[in-house]
C-alpha cells in the first residue's frame, strides 16, 4: 500500500519505503555563488526534516527520485558534510535516482551513488522524470514540482503543491524548500492530492475543473 | 553677447524668443541650476538647450551637454530638435542618442568617445556609470537637462536619475542641472528632489503662457437610455464618428488597452471605408506598428489614431487639431496634458472633447473644467530612502570606480530622497552588498563588492556583466509575443492574459480578431478568426487608475453645489440628480452620505466618501472587517472612484452606533494591518523589491542564457526564505511600507477616515439602488480579498462543496 503524507512523501507500507523527490540541496549557496544575497538555512533544515520523517514513519529504506543537489556551484564543503553527516546517520540503505539537475555536480559526498532508476520487490519503479516511465507499471517520479491551481469562484485562486497521478504515475511534489513549482493541468481520470492540516486529502475534479475554463 | 547671437538665430527663422526662454539662458549663464515649467510644445526644448549650448567650449572634447529622457520614444525625436542648433552654432560637433534601442555599432562607438551632446535615459545614464573611463569623458560636462521630470518624479526611477545627478554632481561640481516639467501641484518640491544639496541656489521659471484649454463634452442625445455604470461605454459611438469626420487629424484617447481595442473595432464598424485612414497605439502593440501610427500623425495621412497613455507624451503632432477622451480623465494634469497634444503651438487654444462612459462621468468633466480653471492641480507623492534601489545603485557605482564609504555616504545622502538615511539603513546596504547583511555568518560564500585598501569594488567579470543586464527599476509582467505562424509579430501581452485562453479562443488584439492557436515557450501563435461566428471577446486588464484625490474633491464640490451648477453637463444629468435627490440625497461635502437598502442579496450600505478607488479599497476592507467583528456575519465590498459599498446577508442594520463603530480613527493602523491580509500584500510588492535588489535576475526578453537557469527562482519564495531566516532584512520592511502606501494610500487614508469621523452624517434608507449606489451594487463581482492562507481557504471550499452535495441528495 502506499501512504502520501502531509509532508510531502510516499511511504511503501509493506517495505517501509520513503520515496521523495526534488530537494535541490544547495540551490540557495548556488544563488550566492552568484552574487545574489540569498540567506541559507534550508539544507540543514531539510535535511533535518527529512531524518524526522524517516524516525516517525520508522523506514527502513529511503529512496530520492531526482534532483537531490540543485548546481555545482551550490556543492560547498558545509552541504557535502552535511549529506555525509545525513547518510551515516540515517543507517539505512539510501537510493539516489540521478536527476537533470544532479547529472552535472562534480564533486561528490562520500557514500552517495546514483542510479538511473530504482525497482521496488513489489513492482514499483522509481524515476526521475515522468516521461522516463516506460512500460507498464506503476511508477512513482518527480522532476515537475507539481502544483494545482484552485479557483474559488471569487476570482482568485489557490495553489498548493500536490501529488499528481496520472497513468498510473505518481508525480511527488518537490520536497526541497527552497524550490518553486509549476501548475499541472490535469485532464478527466487524474488524481490530485494535497496536504491539509496534517492530513493528505483528494481535491475535488470539481475544484480544479473549473481551473481549465 | 551670447543672447544676442541666439535673438539672431531666432529671427532667422522669423521667430521671437519668449521671455521666458531669454529668462532660462540668462539664469544658466550666471551659472544656476533650476526647474522650468512650462506646457508641451511651446519651445521649452529651446529654453534649456541653448544655454548650455552656447557656453561650449570650441577646444574641448568629450560631452559638454547630457539630455536625459523618460522616453526612449522620445529620443529619436528630440535628438533631431538638438541638432538643428548645434549643426548652425558648432558645425564640427556631434550630437547622439543612447537608449536601450540603441544600435550595438553606436553602442560600442560611444563607448569609445563621447559626442558633444548625449541623449539618454536614466537607465543608459546608470549603465554608463559602470563604465571606468566615464568620469574623464564627461570631465567637460557643463550642463544637464532632465526632460519631462514630472513622468520620473516619485518613481524610482525618479530616485534612480537623483542618485546618477548625485554622481556627476560629485565628478562635476559646477555643473548645473536644469528639469523640465509639465504642470503639477507641488513644484517647489519636484526642484528640491531633481536638485539635491544644489538646491539652495536655484531658480524657478514658470512659462506662464495663456494657453487657455477648452473642454467640451459629448452629451448624450438620448440621456434618459444612458448607462448609470460600466467603463466600456461605446453607446455615443456614432457621435464620436461625426466628430473625427469634421476634423482633419483626431486623437482619441482611453483608459486601457483593451478599450482602445473596443473603440478602434467600433469606429471601423461604422465607417469600414476609413480602414487606412485609422490607427491604433499603446504599449503593447509590435514597435513597429507604433511607429507607423506616430508617423502618420505626424505627416497627416491618418485621420485618426485611438491611443493610450503610451501617447501623452512628447512627440510633436502638429496636424492633430482635435483631442477626444473616452471615459473618466482621472486626473486634471492628465486631462491638460492630453488636451495640449492638439494645436501643437505657442499660444493656440488647446480643447479636448471628452466622451462619457456612463452619467455620472459628465459629472467629472464638470469638476475637471472647475479645478482647471481655478488651477488645481495633482500633486506628485514622492518616495523617500527605497533601499532596493540605493543597493543597486552602489553596486553600479563600485563597478564604475571603487569608492570609499563616508565620501559615497555623503554623495548618496545629496540627494533628496536619501538626505534623511539613517545609519542604520545605511550599515545594512553595505552589508547586503558586501557579506549579505546584518550578520557575517548568516550568508556564506556571498561575495559581491569586495573592499580592497579601503574602497569598496567589484572584481568578478561575470558578477560584473550581471548586473549591467539588470540595472533599472522597470518591472515588467512576464510577457509573451503574440505572432502568426508565418513569424510576423504583432506585439508582446501578458501571460497571465494569456494563460488563460485556451487554444480556439477568440480574442481582440492589435485590432485584429484572432484565434489562439498555441502557446509555447513564450510565443503565442495566433491566426486571423474567421468573420462568421461569434464568441465572447476576452478582454485584458490594464490597471485600473484611480480618480485623483484633486478631481474627486472637484467633484464632490460640484455635487454640493458649491460651484455654480451651469454648463451643459450638469443639465444632462439634473434628471439623473432629482431622482437621487427624490429617493435619497445628492452626495457631497457638506455631509457623509450613508444609504441603506435591502434586496434579495441581503443588506447593503452605500457610503460616498470621495476619496479615490484606492483608499476606498482600504476603507471598505476596514469597515467590513470591524462590523463582521460586531455582527458575525462575513460581509463583502465593492468600491469606485465615488465610494464603497458593504453587504452582509443578515444583521448590517442602519444605525449611528454601528457607523460610528466603523468610522474611527482609534486603532485604525492596527486594524487595517490585521484585515488587509498585509502579509500576503508585501509578498506580491516585494517581486519589484527583488528585481531591482538584485535578489532575482531579469535576463533580457529573448536573451535567456542557459548558464542562469539555476538562478531561477520566484520573488514569493524569496519572500519567505527571507521572512524564514533573515526577517530583520530591510527589503521586507520596505515591501510592507511601500505596499500600504501603493495599495492603500496610508497617508490619505488616515486623513479622509479621521474627516469622515468628524463629518456629520446623513444616514438613509432607500427603497431603490439609487443612481450612486447602482455601480457599486453592479461592481459586485469583483475580486476579493482573500481572507485566511490557503489551506482554510480549500477547507472552506471543500465543506461547502459537502454542503452542496448534501442539499442534492
Amino acid at each position: 500500500m502506499i501512504e502520501l503524507t502531509a509532508h510531502g512523501v510516499a511511504f511503501l507500507t509493506n517495505t517501509r519505503t520513503v520515496v521523495l523527490a526534488d530537494l535541490h540541496l544547495g540551490k540557495s549557496a548556488a544563488f550566492r555563488a552568484h552574487g545574489m544575497p540569498v540567506p541559507e538555512g534550508d539544507c540543514a533544515r531539510d535535511l533535518g526534516r527529512l531524518s524526522q520523517i524517516l524516525n516517525e514513519l520508522d523506514a527502513r529504506e529511503c529512496v530520492i527520485a531526482g534532483d537531490f543537489f540543485h548546481a555545482p556551484a551550490g556543492m560547498t564543503e558545509e552541504i557535502i558534510e552535511a549529506v555525509e553527516n545525513f547518510i551515516t546517520e540515517a543507517a539505512m540503505p539510501i537510493h539516489f535516482v540521478l536527476g537533470n539537475h544532479d547529472g552535472r555536480i562534480g564533486r561528490m559526498p562520500h557514500g552517495l551513488k546514483w542510479i538511473k532508476a530504482h525497482d521496488l520487490t513489489d513492482g514499483i519503479r522509481i524515476v526521475h522524470d515522468p516521461a522516463d516511465a516506460a512500460g507498464a507499471g506503476f511508477h512513482i517520479a518527480g522532476h515537475l514540482h507539481p502544483v494545482v491551481k484552485i479557483r474559488d469562484g471569487k476570482r482568485t485562486s489557490i495553489r498548493m503543491p500536490c501529488f499528481y497521478f496520472r497513468n498510473e504515475v505518481l508525480v511527488l511534489p518537490s520536497f526541497g524548500s527552497f524550490t518553486g513549482g509549476a501548475v499541472v493541468h490535469p485532464q478527466a481520470g487524474d488524481r490530485v492530492f494535497v496536504a491539509m492540516r496534517e492530513q493528505v486529502v483528494e481535491v475535488p475534479s470539481e475544484l480544479w475543473k473549473s481551473s481549465l475554463t | 553677447m551670447a543672447k544676442v547671437k541666439l535673438r539672431k538665430w531666432f529671427k532667422q527663422r522669423g521667430w521671437k524668443p519668449f521671455p521666458f526662454q531669454e529668462e532660462t539662458w540668462q539664469a544658466f549663464f550666471e551659472g544656476k541650476s533650476g526647474l522650468l515649467h512650462a506646457p508641451t510644445g511651446v519651445g521649452k526644448t529651446w529654453a534649456a538647450y541653448l544655454g548650455p549650448l552656447m557656453m561650449t567650449d570650441p577646444a574641448a572634447s568629450g560631452l559638454q551637454i547630457l539630455w536625459i529622457t523618460p522616453l526612449r520614444a522620445l529620443a529619436a525625436d528630440t535628438l533631431r530638435t538638438l541638432r538643428e542648433p548645434l549643426q548652425d552654432f558648432f558645425p564640427k560637433f556631434q550630437a547622439e542618442a543612447r537608449t536601450g534601442d540603441s544600435s550595438a555599432s553606436l553602442r560600442a562607438r560611444l563607448r569609445k568617445n563621447l559626442p558633444h551632446t548625449l541623449v539618454t535615459t536614466p537607465e543608459s545614464l546608470s549603465l554608463m556609470l559602470t563604465h571606468a573611463d566615464f568620469r574623464e569623458k564627461i570631465a567637460n560636462l557643463r550642463g544637464i537637462i532632465v526632460d519631462e521630470w514630472h513622468e520620473l518624479l516619485g518613481t524610482k526611477r525618479g530616485v534612480q536619475t537623483e542618485l546618477c545627478l548625485a554622481r556627476l554632481r560629485t565628478w562635476q561640481p559646477n555643473v548645473r542641472i536644469w528639469g523640465l516639467s509639465a504642470t503639477l501641484g507641488n513644484l517647489t518640491e519636484a526642484r528640491r528632489s531633481l536638485l539635491g544639496s544644489a538646491f539652495s541656489e536655484s531658480v524657478e521659471i514658470s512659462a506662464d503662457l495663456k494657453r487657455t484649454i477648452s473642454l467640451e463634452t459629448c452629451i448624450p442625445k438620448e440621456m434618459s437610455r444612458f448607462p448609470w455604470a460600466g467603463h466600456i461605454g461605446t453607446q455615443l459611438a456614432s457621435q464620436v464618428v461625426t466628430c473625427i469626420e469634421k476634423a482633419q487629424a483626431t486623437l482619441l484617447f482611453t483608459n486601457t488597452r483593451s478599450q482602445t481595442e473596443i473603440w478602434f473595432q467600433q469606429i471601423l464598424a461604422i465607417r469600414p471605408d476609413w480602414k487606412s485612414l485609422i490607427a491604433m497605439h499603446h504599449g503593447s502593440l509590435d514597435r513597429a506598428d507604433r511607429e507607423l501610427a506616430e508617423a502618420g500623425l505626424r505627416d497627416g495621412s491618418l485621420k485618426c489614431v485611438v491611443a493610450t497613455s503610451s501617447l501623452d507624451l512628447g512627440v510633436d503632432f502638429s496636424p492633430v487639431d482635435q483631442v477626444i477622451q473616452i471615459g473618466s480623465p482621472k486626473g486634471i494634469a492628465r486631462l491638460m496634458q492630453r488636451a495640449g497634444r492638439s494645436g501643437h503651438q505657442p499660444n493656440r487654444t488647446s480643447s479636448i472633447l471628452c466622451v462619457p462612459t456612463h452619467a455620472l462621468e459628465l459629472i467629472e468633466f464638470a469638476a475637471a473644467r472647475d479645478a482647471m480653471k481655478s488651477g488645481e492641480i495633482e500633486s506628485r507623492r514622492l518616495i523617500k530612502c527605497p533601499l532596493d534601489v540605493l543597493v543597486q545603485h552602489l553596486v553600479t557605482c563600485a563597478i564604475g570606480e571603487p569608492f570609499a564609504p563616508a565620501e559615497m555616504r555623503a554623495e548618496v545622502q545629496s540627494a533628496w530622497a536619501y538626505e534623511n538615511l539613517s545609519d542604520a539603513d545605511w550599515a545594512w546596504a553595505m552589508g547586503f552588498i558586501t557579506d549579505g547583511g546584518h550578520a557575517l555568518k548568516s550568508y556564506p560564500k556571498y561575495r559581491k563588492v569586495s573592499e580592497m585598501n579601503g574602497r569598496y569594488g567589484v572584481e568578478d567579470k561575470r558578477l560584473i556583466a550581471q548586473h549591467r543586464m539588470s540595472i533599472g527599476t522597470i518591472v515588467s509582467e512576464p510577457s509573451v509575443s503574440v505572432q502568426f505562424a508565418s513569424g510576423r509579430s504583432l506585439g508582446t501581452i501578458e501571460e497571465s492574459f494569456v494563460a488563460k485562453l485556451k487554444p480556439g479562443s477568440r480574442f481582440i488584439f492589435s485590432g485584429k480578431a484572432l484565434i489562439l492557436v498555441r502557446l509555447h515557450q513564450r510565443k503565442a501563435t495566433v491566426k486571423v478568426a474567421p468573420k462568421t461566428g461569434t464568441g465572447a471577446v476576452a478582454i485584458w486588464g490594464g490597471s485600473r487608475m484611480p480618480l485623483s484625490t484633486e478631481l474627486a474633491d472637484a467633484m464632490a464640490r460640484r455635487l454640493g453645489g458649491l460651484e455654480d451648477q451651469d454648463g451643459p453637463e450638469m443639465s444632462a444629468v439634473q434628471p439623473l440628480l432629482d431622482v437621487q435627490r427624490q429617493w435619497s440625497q445628492v452626495p457631497g461635502t457638506e455631509r457623509l452620505l450613508i444609504e441603506f437598502t435591502r434586496s434579495r442579496e441581503g443588506e447593503h450600505w452605500f457610503i460616498y466618501p470621495f476619496a479615490g478607488r484606492l483608499v476606498h479599497e482600504g476603507l471598505s476592507a476596514l469597515c467590513a472587517f470591524r462590523l463582521a467583528r460586531e455582527i458575525g456575519e462575513s460581509i463583502q465590498t465593492t468600491q469606485n472612484d465615488y465610494g464603497f459599498s458593504l453587504t452582509a446577508r443578515r444583521g448590517l442594520s442602519l444605525s449611528e452606533e454601528y457607523v460610528a463603530l466603523a468610522l474611527t480613527a482609534e486603532n485604525f493602523y492596527e486594524d487595517l494591518i490585521e484585515c488587509m491580509n498585509s502579509a500576503e500584500l508585501a509578498r506580491r510588492q516585494f517581486r519589484e523589491i527583488a528585481r531591482v535588489s538584485g535578489l532575482v535576475l531579469q535576463p533580457p526578453p529573448n536573451q535567456r542564457d542557459r548558464g542562469q537557469r539555476d538562478l531561477q527562482v520566484s520573488s514569493s519564495l524569496l519572500f519567505e526564505v527571507l521572512n524564514r531566516y533573515d526577517p530583520e532584512n530591510l527589503l521586507l520592511v520596505q515591501a510592507q511600507r511601500e505596499i500600504l502606501e501603493k495599495q492603500l494610500e496610508m497617508t490619505r487614508l488616515s486623513e479622509i477616515i479621521k474627516r469622515c469621523e468628524a463629518m456629520p452624517k446623513a444616514l438613509i434608507e432607500t427603497e431603490h439602488l439609487t443612481p450612486f449606489a447602482f455601480p457599486l451594487w453592479a461592481e459586485r463581482l469583483t475580486a476579493l480579498m482573500p481572507a485566511g492562507d490557503a489551506e482554510s481557504r480549500l477547507e472552506a471550499m471543500l465543506r461547502e462543496l459537502t454542503r452542496a452535495a448534501t442539499n442534492l441528495a
